[in-house]
């Protein structure tokens, strides 16, 4: 029986490396437009064959930046002041032989011929509303921004079984900076 | 198990740790469920609780994997061990774990398998086949559409190209009727809008052309796509450019964009749509399997290692009742009825339980019965055991074989015999070499013989050392059956007799000292006158006979007055002037007076020189010595050599500071009879032709009067012996002659 569990933890491994590549924020900052705090991001997504298959075969890939606000404190852990998602998906259209980049929030679409061109509006966040004014009070603050990456669209019952062998979920470390006073 | 929890209220450690584990798993098991729950719901939850539900439920495989090795491990030692109980319990996990597992197994594999077989159903070839072909249709119609408009617009910017701005204008309003374009416009270099016609009016500008048209067009191609759209439409934009030769300098391209018909759109979206999810669930094909390959044997392991565990745990709990009852009852076995068993329950076992916690407790109680009654019987057996040692009398029991069931020291001392060790041996087989016992065991032989079971006689046993004179009586041991065993009392009454010779021979003498030495006197004063008046007056013949005839009277009364004298001295009464001389310097005075009186008879000495000096009446020891010696040198008439021994030993008492001093006196003459032997000191007893037969007698009465002792008896190389014991102190003399006094008055009671 334990054999069992071995086999199943060795099967498990052998797929580890479906979202190899390079995953991180290359570079974040935000700008204040008429009392809201805007974020803008390069993210570089990976790139490899067996996602480009993946894709093909009909996966979605699902694409969060997570953002935290929060504001630090000296002799205690900081206190958050906003933690959002922004959640885009990106698969392709067979039909149309196109790739489509999904704002969930929004549903709005964008379709692009190659991978790259999708890959490379996915990792583009142009002015995202994170922020307005009055939610900052005295003190210092600091933002952190991580991107991560998973399989999207799995049926709700199979994400309890999932766990053990979903390989497909990458998560990149936090991008960190203080707000100016 | 002490055997541990078996006395006193039951440890109560055993059920709190049963509680908290119970407690521990349930919170376990809620804990999973939470996290399950709580996962399912979210996933982005689940993602952050993913490792610590994986932990979980290693850390509960683990755990109970080494929860059970352990348990295992004792139960097999027991087993071999023999321990009682873990026969009955491995019994009981084995069946009880056979049903679980059994079970298991197969709901296991058969899910396995089916999950595997139903998983592989989802994904059949021909699915996938009909799939690729609806994709392969879908693509054909739209394609079929893509190409007429992208011909259109190429065939329309061919046109315009020589045509006014004006007619340009025109054209495009006209064809974007008539085509139904959603839109129609000319860039011109940098994009620029030349002219552009729109279905909705309201709109004043067309979409911006993306940047792939732009470049494409540059390069002056052709270009078209098929953009699907969020609401599951389907648009298509066509570009061409107004000269299809790079040397023209006419930088100008038209841009069409058409809406495909809504059914064509929607099945097409459908199609798209079953594709997409197909390739999503055959992407998770395998891992799904592995998947539910992975849960179902956590969930096996989970179930089978608990239900294995929870199947010795309940086989043990169900087996303490049972062992604690045969450790109880071994120790109850042992006679440790102290042992008191917890009560498990109030079931049956619970019934049990108290059932032998009841018993012990009653064997508990009869058991200090016993003892208690066993400790009083002791008790009332130790005061007979001192008052049959302290008495005088003789007591023995014995059965009709005359086996020995209790001899006391008196009867051991009357029978010349240790009786100590007699217990359980015959008396015939203790006679060898004592012949006052044999003469005993005869007697009873004769009575018991004789069928009489209840007698009271006088015996007299005759021995070398003289006779002895017992009053015995028998009876049958009371409470026994008769014939069993008889109680046989007696007592030495030797001595009593002898006191009560002794005291009517003091009255006889003393009466005939009284009533005979009165009438001498004034016979041999008759005889003298008689004498003296009529001797001178009378003829010589009768003279002579007067005279023969007064003499004879004279002398005749003076043997008479001796003997009265004789008389008057035995019953004299005691006044003894105690004074302190050497015995030994007494005896050889006597031994040298005789030496010179009869030098026929060799006198020999043995003087123990530890006696120093006694205390007692010198002029009375002389007369002791002095009546011994004439008693021994009148037996030694006629004996060839006669010899005669006088000895004396000191013997140290039974206390620190009591001595006594022996004298034996021996001769080699024919010694006494052994008729007279009991009686040698009795008055008149002689065997000798002359003497008052008062010899031996006084002696015997001088030496009672200073507490000694006096026996007599014949030596075996032949020969008298007499000995005589007297305490060195006048102390000593008083104890003894003390207990003396109360040895007869003892036996005056008696």
């Amino acid at each position: 029986m334990l054999i069992a569990v071995a086999l199943a933890v060795w099967g498990v491994d052998a797929h580890a490396d479906a979202l190899d590549g390079v995953l991180e924020v290359r570079s974040a900052y935000v700008s204040v437009e008429g009392g809201v705090f805007l974020l803008h991001a390069r993210i570089e997504y990976p790139v490899s064959p067996a996602i480009r298959d993946a894709l093909h075969d009909g996966v979605t890939l699902t694409v969060d930046l997570d953002t935290r606000i929060e504001r630090e404190r000296r002799f205690w852990f900081n206190s958050e002041v906003v933690e959002l998602t922004l959640r885009r998906e990106l698969d392709y259209h067979a039909v149309s032989d196109r790739y489509l980049v999904r704002e969930v929030r929004s549903g709005s679409q964008k379709s692009f011929a190659t991978l790259a061109e999708a890959l490379s509006d996915l990792g583009t966040v142009e002015g995202w509303p994170v922020l307005i004014e009055p939610q900052l009070t005295a003190g210092h603050f600091r933002i952190s921004v991580r991107a991560g990456v998973r399989r999207g669209r799995l049926p709700a019952s199979l994400h309890a079984l999932m766990f053990w062998t979903d390989d497909w979920h990458r998560v990149s470390e936090w991008y960190t900076w203080s707000l100016p006073d | 198990m002490v055997a541990p929890g078996l006395t006193g209220p039951p440890a109560p450690k055993p059920r709190w740790r049963g509680i908290a584990l119970v407690v521990l798993w349930a919170a376990v098991g809620v804990g999973a469920l939470l996290l399950l729950a709580k996962s399912v719901q979210n996933s982005g939850e689940f993602s952050r609780l993913q490792p610590w539900i994986l932990l979980l439920n290693v850390v509960g495989v683990v755990a109970l994997t080494v929860l059970l090795a352990r348990k295992l491990t004792q139960l097999v030692r027991d087993y071999r061990a023999h321990v009682p109980g873990s026969r009955l319990t491995a019994r009981t996990v084995a069946i009880f774990g056979a049903l679980v597992v059994a079970p298991l197994l197969i709901v296991y594999l058969f899910s396995l398998q089916f999950l595997n077989r139903g998983i592989d159903s989802w994904f059949h070839v021909e699915v996938k086949q009909g799939l690729n072909d609806a994709l392969v249709l879908s693509r054909a119609a739209l394609d079929l559409r893509v190409r007429e408009y992208s011909r259109h617009t190429e065939n329309l910017a061919h046109s315009l190209a020589n045509a006014t701005a004006e007619d340009v204008a025109e054209r495009v309003y006209e064809e974007r009727r008539a085509t139904a374009a959603l839109e129609m416009a000319v860039y011109g270099s940098h994009e620029r809008i030349v002219t552009a016609a729109m279905e909705n009016p309201l709109e004043s500008l067309p979409t911006r052309p993306p940047p792939d048209l732009v470049r494409q067009v540059g390069e002056r191609r052709a270009y078209v796509s098929l953009e699907p759209q969020a609401g599951g439409e389907y648009l298509i934009r066509t570009a061409a450019p107004f000269s299809d030769s790079p040397a023209r300098a006419d930088d100008r391209y038209l841009v069409a964009l058409y809406e495909v018909p809504t059914q064509l759109a929607a099945l097409s979206e459908a199609v798209q749509h079953a594709y997409s999810q197909y390739g999503e669930l055959a992407a998770l094909r395998e891992p799904l399997k592995s998947s539910f390959r992975l849960t179902l044997t956590l969930v096996l392991l989970l179930a089978m290692l608990a239900a294995i565990y929870g199947a010795i745990f309940s086989a043990q709990r169900l087996v303490r009742p049972v062992q604690d009852l045969i450790e109880g009852t071994r120790a109850v076995g042992k006679g440790d009825f102290g042992t008191r068993l917890p009560l498990p329950s109030r079931d049956e076992m619970g019934f049990l339980v108290h059932s032998f916690n009841d018993m012990t407790k009653r064997l508990r109680r009869a058991r200090e019965e016993a003892t208690r009654s066993q400790r009083v019987v002791e008790r009332e057996r130790e005061r007979l055991a001192i008052i049959l040692a302290r008495l005088s009398t003789g007591v023995v029991v014995v059965d009709r074989e005359l086996t020995v069931s209790i001899a006391n020291q008196a009867a051991g001392a009357i029978l010349g015999t240790d009786l100590s060790a007699a217990t359980g041996r015959a008396l015939p087989q203790l006679t060898a070499g004592n012949e006052r016992l044999g003469q005993f065991v005869a007697a009873l032989v004769v009575r018991f013989g004789a069928g009489r079971e209840e007698w009271r006689e006088q015996l007299d046993l005759d021995s070398a050392s003289g006779r002895r004179t017992l009053m015995c009586a028998c009876t049958p041991q009371p409470g026994a059956d008769r014939g069993l065993g008889y109680v046989i009392v007696f007592d030495d009454i030797t001595m009593l007799l002898q006191a009560q010779r002794d005291a009517a021979w003091g009255e006889v003498a003393r009466r005939l000292a009284h009533e005979i030495k009165n009438p001498l006197t004034p016979i041999q004063l008759s005889a003298e006158l008689m004498r003296r008046r009529f001797l001178s007056s009378m003829s010589p013949q009768d003279a002579e006979v007067l005279e023969r005839g007064t003499r004879t009277i004279v002398q005749q009364v003076e043997t008479m007055q001796q003997m009265v004298n004789a008389f008057s001295e035995y019953a004299r009464a005691p006044e003894m002037r105690i004074t302190r001389f050497s015995l030994n310097q007494l005896a050889s005075e006597v031994a040298d007076l005789y030496r010179s009186h009869d030098a026929r008879v060799e006198i020999r000495l043995e003087l123990d020189e530890r006696i120093d000096a006694i205390e007692a009446d010198r002029g009375r020891v002389r007369q002791i010595l002095n009546n011994l010696v004439i008693n021994a040198l009148e037996a030694l008439d006629g004996v060839a050599t006669p010899r005669l021994e006088i000895a004396t030993r000191f013997e140290q008492g039974a206390a620190p500071d009591a001595g006594y001093a022996v004298v034996t006196v021996c001769d080699n003459g024919p010694g006494f009879q052994r008729e007279l032997l009991g009686r040698v000191f009795d008055p008149y007893v002689t065997s000798k032709p002359k003497g008052t037969g008062l010899g031996l007698a006084i002696v015997k009465k001088i030496v009672e009067e200073h507490g000694g002792r006096i026996d007599a008896d014949n030596r075996p190389e032949g020969g008298a012996r007499i000995r005589v014991v007297l305490p060195v102190t006048d102390s000593t003399r008083s104890a003894a002659g003390t207990r003396e006094r109360r040895g007869e008055l003892r036996r005056e009671i008696v």
